[in-house]
């Protein structure tokens, strides 16, 4: 079972002959794009930040960027990757931005609710706060495989890194993970998230 | 099935399809995994944008919807870089003279030289493919410079022994100067290059792309210094490719800080 022989969420060679007629200018394939593109783009900053409204934001940016340099885009290469490297240069300039911001704001602590829990699915963690414990570098994997649907040799892009150390990272966060999982109480005290790892965003 | 194993199942595994058997009797057995499988598969939970949101970003990119050129192949941009490492070169040697590589011995010439375009190609590939988003590297950009800063420093220390030198600092000066006057042109063209991509990291490819324009004056100077001295290429010759890098990775990051400052300035208006 090769994890990179995963086919993607969208077949890529349609992808591919979409990205060449919006080089050429064809309003329709910005609009296939766009809608095709967005949702996956969407969770890949909401599952990483829990703002609708600044995924939304971002996304926004994301596609301003991407219009500014799709030239860049060469026929016949995967589409994702070159989407998402774009889309997580976007995430990393926001996190500046708000890190800015923040450090002249004074915060006001506000107590998570607890969730109504119905069955075994309500009484794990959400996958956000799950990979909340996960260090930047390991959750930005695990979101991009769970959430995004990118495969190993997709993220190892992105990433700007190799598929073995891509393989590596989500390896430990799985490792992590069960360890976790394996220690949740039955009682909803939201353990996971009650000292989570550090927000930063890796480059 | 151990849970390493169950690790690329779970990676490639999507809420709405079924575990392969193997897998499934793993899961059964195995708590950790089995709650790792049921806590992923509420990870696709059909977050989507608003649909006027999307109408709006469609909008904006049809008004100014322009035909594009695309970015030139891999190949053409490797073949450019060859040709001005090539062109730097040959007319340092020219202008000034082959008493280095008359100096080297054969297996020192060998050994030296493919190191340096073995440094230069894996450089010259790592800046290409970071001119386009979503490259596959199949070493490192961050670490590749830093490995091939190191690899020389091996080669230079096993190739070359220390020698007694009367002049180490002006004559180190002299060369150094030398190696700077072939990098820095260089170093320009390629930035001349780098201009048509997309940089997403200016650090990375800025550090990359000065330790290639080093490389060239190192090079000019490997063909031109007769001096054999140990330290004196370590210092001097070597120091060439260090300041290169560095030169670049500060002008990467200047370029960063400027963008950084153009989008805080367009958010606040």
């Amino acid at each position: 079972m090769q994890l990179e022989a995963r086919p993607s969420a969208f077949p890529d060679a349609d992808l591919e002959h979409l990205m060449a007629r919006y080089q050429q200018a064809d309003p329709a394939a910005v609009a296939a794009l766009v809608e095709r593109l967005s949702p996956q783009l969407y969770r890949f900053f909401a599952g990483q930040l829990g703002s609708k409204a600044d995924a939304e934001d971002m996304l926004q940016d994301t596609w301003l960027r991407i219009h500014r340099v799709r030239h860049t885009y060469r026929a016949g290469h995967p589409v994702l990757p070159w989407v998402h490297t774009i889309a997580r240069r976007v995430r990393v300039d926001n996190y500046r931005k708000r890190y800015r911001i923040s450090s002249r704001e004074m915060g006001v602590d506000v107590l998570p609710e607890c969730p109504v829990h119905n069955g075994e699915t309500n009484l794990l963690p959400s996958f956000e706060e799950l990979v909340a414990v996960l260090p930047e570098s390991q959750r930005e994997v695990v979101t991009m495989l769970k959430v995004d649907g990118l495969s190993l040799e997709e993220i190892a892009r992105v990433t700007s890194s190799t598929t073995g150390a891509v393989r590596q990272k989500a390896h430990r966060a799985y490792e992590r993970l069960r360890n976790l999982l394996e220690g949740v109480p039955k009682c909803p005290e939201r353990t996971l998230t009650a000292q989570p790892a550090p927000q930063g965003v890796t480059q | 099935m151990t849970c390493r194993e169950m690790d690329t199942v779970i990676g490639s595994h999507s809420g709405d399809s079924t575990l392969p058997p193997e897998a499934a009797r793993h899961v059964a057995e195995c708590e950790g995994c089995r709650l790792l499988v049921i806590a992923f598969d509420t990870a696709n939970n059909g977050l989507v944008p608003s649909a006027g949101r999307l109408k709006q970003i469609q909008t904006a990119m049809v008004e100014s919807l322009r035909p594009v050129r695309p970015l030139a192949s891999s190949r053409v941009y490797l073949l450019a870089f060859t040709l001005i490492s090539l062109a730097v070169v040959v007319l340092g040697s020219f202008l000034l003279g082959m008493s280095g590589w008359d100096a080297l011995s054969k297996v020192q010439r060998t050994i030296v030289f493919t190191a340096l375009t073995a440094s230069a190609i894996l450089l010259a590939v790592s800046v290409v493919r970071q001119m386009a988003p979503g490259g596959k590297h199949s070493l490192s950009p961050r670490l590749l410079p830093i490995g091939i800063l190191a690899l020389l420093i091996v080669v230079i220390a096993a190739v070359f022994r220390v020698r007694h030198e009367s002049a180490f600092v002006p004559d180190g000066l002299a060369c150094l100067r030398t190696g700077l006057t072939y990098s820095i042109p260089a170093a320009f063209l390629f930035s001349l290059l780098l201009s048509g991509g997309a940089i997403m990291y200016p650090k990375l490819i800025g550090a990359a792309a000065g330790g290639l324009a080093g490389l060239i004056g190192l090079s000019v100077l490997e063909v031109q210094c007769p001096n054999l001295n140990e330290y004196h290429i370590l210092v001097w010759h070597w120091g060439v490719i260090l300041l290169c890098s560095i030169g670049g990775l500060s002008l990467g990051a200047a370029v960063e800080y400027t963008r950084r400052r153009g989008s805080h300035r367009n958010s606040r208006i």
